[in-house]
C-alpha cells in the first residue's frame, strides 16, 4: 500500500463515487487521519501510562453511569438511594456522584479530541452519515444506537474503552469475552444498517 | 514502585488531575485515528475500513506487553494493578446488546464524546441516547439485578482459565492480532479494488 | 483509498518488530516476575536442623542482645502492624518477598522471629538458600519470648541462681516475673512491659537501634 497522503485529502470514507451534493461529507481541507496502528500504540502507551499512575485502566461508561446516576438523585434522592445500581454510584454519599475519576477522564477525553480535530481542521458541525439515509434519520439512529450501548454496556460493566482495553490488556477473561460478544453483536446486525451507512 | 497511587505517591485530589490528563491524551489519540467518525467507524462492520481492529488491538499489544514487562523488571506490582472483574453471561449478553448498538450509532461511549466534542450532530445524539440508555438500565435494574450479579468469577484472567503462563498467553494474543492486522489489510485493499463501472444515471 | 489514514510504513514497520519480539520473549519469560533462584544443600541442612543447630531459645536470644552480641540482626517478618504494637528490642521489620531480595551479609548472625515461629522458619530455609549460613529462629516465636523473657514464671524448685538471672533478664528489658502458678502465655498487650523501664534498657535499646540491626 502506498503511502499516498496528499491522493487522500477530499475523499471521504468508503466512498468513491461522487456525491458532492450531500453535506454530510467531510470537506476536503480536513487533515487525512493518522496512522490507526500508531494512533492504537499511542491510546496503549496512554493506557499503560494510567496502569503505572492510577492501577486502573481507562474507561467511558461510567461516567454515563455517573452522571445519570446525579441526575436521578438530585430529582429523586431516596429512589436514587434505594436502587441497587445508583446506589453504587452514589458510594457513602459524601461527595457527588460526579466527582469521578471517569468523569474527570472523559472530561479530558472531550478537550483532547477537540484539541486533535482543531490542528486538523476537522471540526465541522455536521452529521456523518451514510449517502443513502437523512439527516434525522441518521440522528435518529445515533439516539437508539446510543440507547442500546447504554443498557448492554451496564449490563456488562464496561464498554470497549473500559473491558475491551483495559481488560483487554489484563486478560481479564469477561472483557474478552466482552469484546467477542460485541464484534459479533455488530457484524450481526450490520447487514440490516447497510442502508444507512453504505 | 508503580502504580504509583496504589503506593501512596499521590492522593485523590490530584487523582483527578491525572484523570483530564489522561483523558486529553485518549481522546487526542481517539481522533488522530479517526475514530470520532462514525462514518468512518462503521466501515469496520462492513469490511471497507478496518481501522476500529487495528487501533484497538494495537492499543491492547502496547499495554499488555507494557504491563508484563513492567513487571518483569520490578518497576510496577502487577497484583495492585485493577483487573475488571468477569460476569459471563451478563457480559456475552451485554456485548452482544453492545455490538448491535455499535453497528447502529457508528460510535462507542468513548469516540462519541470525541465526535460530540468536534461538532458532530450525530455524536451528540448518541451521548444523549447513551444517558437515555443508562436511565432504562437503572430503572430496569431491580428486575434483572439477578442476571445482573450472576456468573461472577471475580478478577479471572486468562492465563488461569487456559492454565497456561501469563507469557503464553500474551505470545498467542500478540499472534492473533497480527494475524488479523493482516487480515484487516488484505480486506481492506480487496475493497479497494475498482467495482463495477457506476450504472447510468436513470 | 477507501480508508483516509495517513500510513508510516518505517514507523509501523519497527512496531511491528517490537510486538514480536515483546511476545516471543514473553512466552519464553513465561511469568512476569524474574525468578531469583537459590540453592540448597539438602543433606547439610537436614542434618543442622536435626542437630536443633537451625533455632535459638528465647533465653538465648535475649542474652545476645543484652551482651551485646557482635553482628547481631534480628528480624521481625510479621506485619507492619503488629511490629508497631510490639518487637524485640532492636528488631528490624521485614516481609517475607524482601526476604527474598534484600541485600544480605555474610558476616552477620541473622534471627529470625514470627508469631508462632512458623514464618520464621521458613525464612530461615530462604536465608540458607541464599548462602547465609549464621542464621537462626525463634522456634517458639513471640510466644516464646513473652512468655520466657518478659513475662517469665519463676519456678519455685530452681536454684537460687537461676531465678536471679531469670528475674535479671525480664526486669532489663522491661517485662515483669509471674508470681505464683504459670499464666498462659500472655497478649502483647497484656502490659507485660511496666511503664518505665530500667535506664539499662533504654541505653541498649538505643545502642542496638543505632546500629540499625
Amino acid at each position: 500500500m502506498s503511502d499516498a497522503a496528499p491522493a487522500v485529502v477530499g475523499r471521504t470514507a468508503g466512498s468513491t463515487t461522487a456525491h458532492a451534493t450531500t453535506r454530510a461529507v467531510t470537506r476536503h481541507e480536513a487533515a487525512p487521519y493518522a496512522s490507526p496502528y500508531l494512533a492504537g500504540v499511542g491510546i496503549g502507551l496512554v493506557l499503560l501510562l494510567s496502569f503505572v499512575l492510577m492501577g486502573r485502566g481507562l474507561g467511558a461508561s461510567g461516567a454515563f453511569s455517573s452522571v445519570v446516576t446525579a441526575a436521578v438523585n438530585g430529582a429523586a434522592p431516596t429512589h436514587a438511594a434505594n436502587n441497587g445500581f445508583y446506589a453504587r454510584y452514589l458510594g457513602d454519599g459524601a461527595g457527588s456522584p460526579l466527582q469521578d475519576w471517569l468523569v474527570f477522564e472523559i472530561i479530558g477525553v472531550v478537550i483532547g479530541g477537540l484539541l486533535s480535530a482543531a490542528l486538523a481542521g476537522r471540526i465541522r458541525w455536521t452529521t456523518e452519515r451514510g449517502p443513502a439515509i437523512t439527516n434525522n434519520h441518521r440522528l435518529v439512529n445515533a439516539f437508539i444506537g446510543g440507547a442500546v450501548m447504554g443498557i448492554g454496556a451496564r449490563l456488562a460493566r464496561g464498554c470497549t474503552s473500559g473491558l475491551g482495553l483495559t481488560g483487554g490488556a489484563t486478560l481479564s477473561v469477561g472483557s474478552w469475552l466482552f469484546v467477542i460478544a460485541a464484534f459479533a453483536g455488530a457484524y450481526a446486525a450490520a447487514p440490516f444498517l447497510r442502508k444507512a451507512w453504505r | 514502585m508503580a502504580p504509583f497511587y496504589e503506593f501512596g505517591r499521590f492522593g485523590d485530589s490530584a487523582s483527578l488531575v491525572v484523570a483530564v490528563l489522561l483523558g486529553i491524551a485518549f481522546g487526542w489519540f481517539l481522533e488522530r485515528g479517526g475514530m470520532g467518525n462514525a462514518r468512518k467507524l462503521a466501515g469496520q462492520f462492513y469490511f471497507t475500513d478496518l481501522s476500529v481492529l487495528k487501533l484497538m488491538f494495537s492499543a491492547i499489544l502496547t499495554a499488555m506487553l507494557g504491563l508484563f514487562w513492567l513487571s518483569w523488571a520490578g518497576l510496577l506490582d502487577l497484583s495492585r494493578v485493577y483487573v475488571p472483574e468477569t460476569f459471563v453471561a451478563p457480559q456475552l449478553v451485554g456485548g452482544l446488546i453492545f455490538g448491535v448498538g455499535f453497528a447502529t450509532g457508528g460510535l462507542c461511549p468513548g469516540t462519541s464524546c470525541v465526535a460530540a466534542a468536534t461538532g458532530r450532530r450525530d455524536g451528540i445524539a448518541l451521548v444523549l441516547g447513551m444517558l437515555a440508555g443508562v436511565f432504562v438500565f437503572g430503572e430496569a435494574f431491580p428486575f434483572i439485578e439477578t442476571f445482573a450479579e450472576s456468573t461472577a468469577r471475580g478478577a479471572w484472567t486468562l492465563p488461569d482459565a487456559f492454565g497456561l503462563s501469563h507469557g503464553t498467553v500474551i505470545g498467542m494474543i500478540v499472534a492473533a492480532a497480527l494475524g488479523a492486522f493482516a487480515g484487516a489489510e488484505w480486506l481492506e485493499r480487496r475493497a479497494e479494488r475498482p467495482a463495477a463501472p457506476p450504472e447510468p444515471a436513470r | 483509498m477507501t480508508t483516509d489514514n495517513r500510513r508510516a510504513p518505517g514507523i509501523e514497520r519497527a512496531l511491528l518488530v517490537a510486538a514480536i519480539v515483546g511476545g516471543a520473549l514473553a512466552v519464553i519469560a513465561g511469568a512476569p516476575a524474574r525468578a531469583t533462584r537459590g540453592s540448597v544443600d539438602v543433606r547439610r541442612l537436614a542434618l543442622i536442623v536435626e542437630q536443633e543447630e537451625d533455632h535459638v531459645t528465647a533465653v538465648e536470644l535475649a542474652n545476645w542482645i543484652r551482651d551485646d552480641h557482635k553482628g547481631l540482626r534480628v528480624l521481625d517478618i510479621r506485619p507492619d502492624s503488629e511490629f508497631k504494637e510490639f518487637h524485640v528490642p532492636g528488631a528490624k521489620n521485614v516481609q517475607l518477598p524482601e526476604i527474598a531480595r534484600m541485600p544480605l551479609d555474610s558476616t552477620a548472625t541473622y534471627v529470625l522471629y514470627s508469631e508462632g515461629g512458623t514464618h520464621a522458619a521458613q525464612a530461615w530455609f530462604l536465608l540458607q538458600a541464599r548462602g547465609i549460613e549464621n542464621v537462626y529462629f525463634l522456634r517458639g516465636g513471640l510466644y516464646e519470648w513473652l512468655e520466657q523473657v518478659m513475662n517469665p514464671h519463676i519456678d519455685p524448685k530452681a536454684s537460687q541462681a537461676e531465678r536471679d538471672s531469670v528475674r535479671a533478664l525480664a526486669r532489663w528489658f522491661g517485662g515483669k516475673v509471674q508470681i505464683g502458678t504459670p499464666t498462659p502465655a500472655p497478649s502483647v498487650l497484656d502490659g507485660v512491659l511496666t511503664p518505665r523501664a530500667p535506664n539499662a534498657t533504654r541505653e541498649s535499646i538505643r545502642r542496638i537501634r543505632r546500629r540499625a540491626c
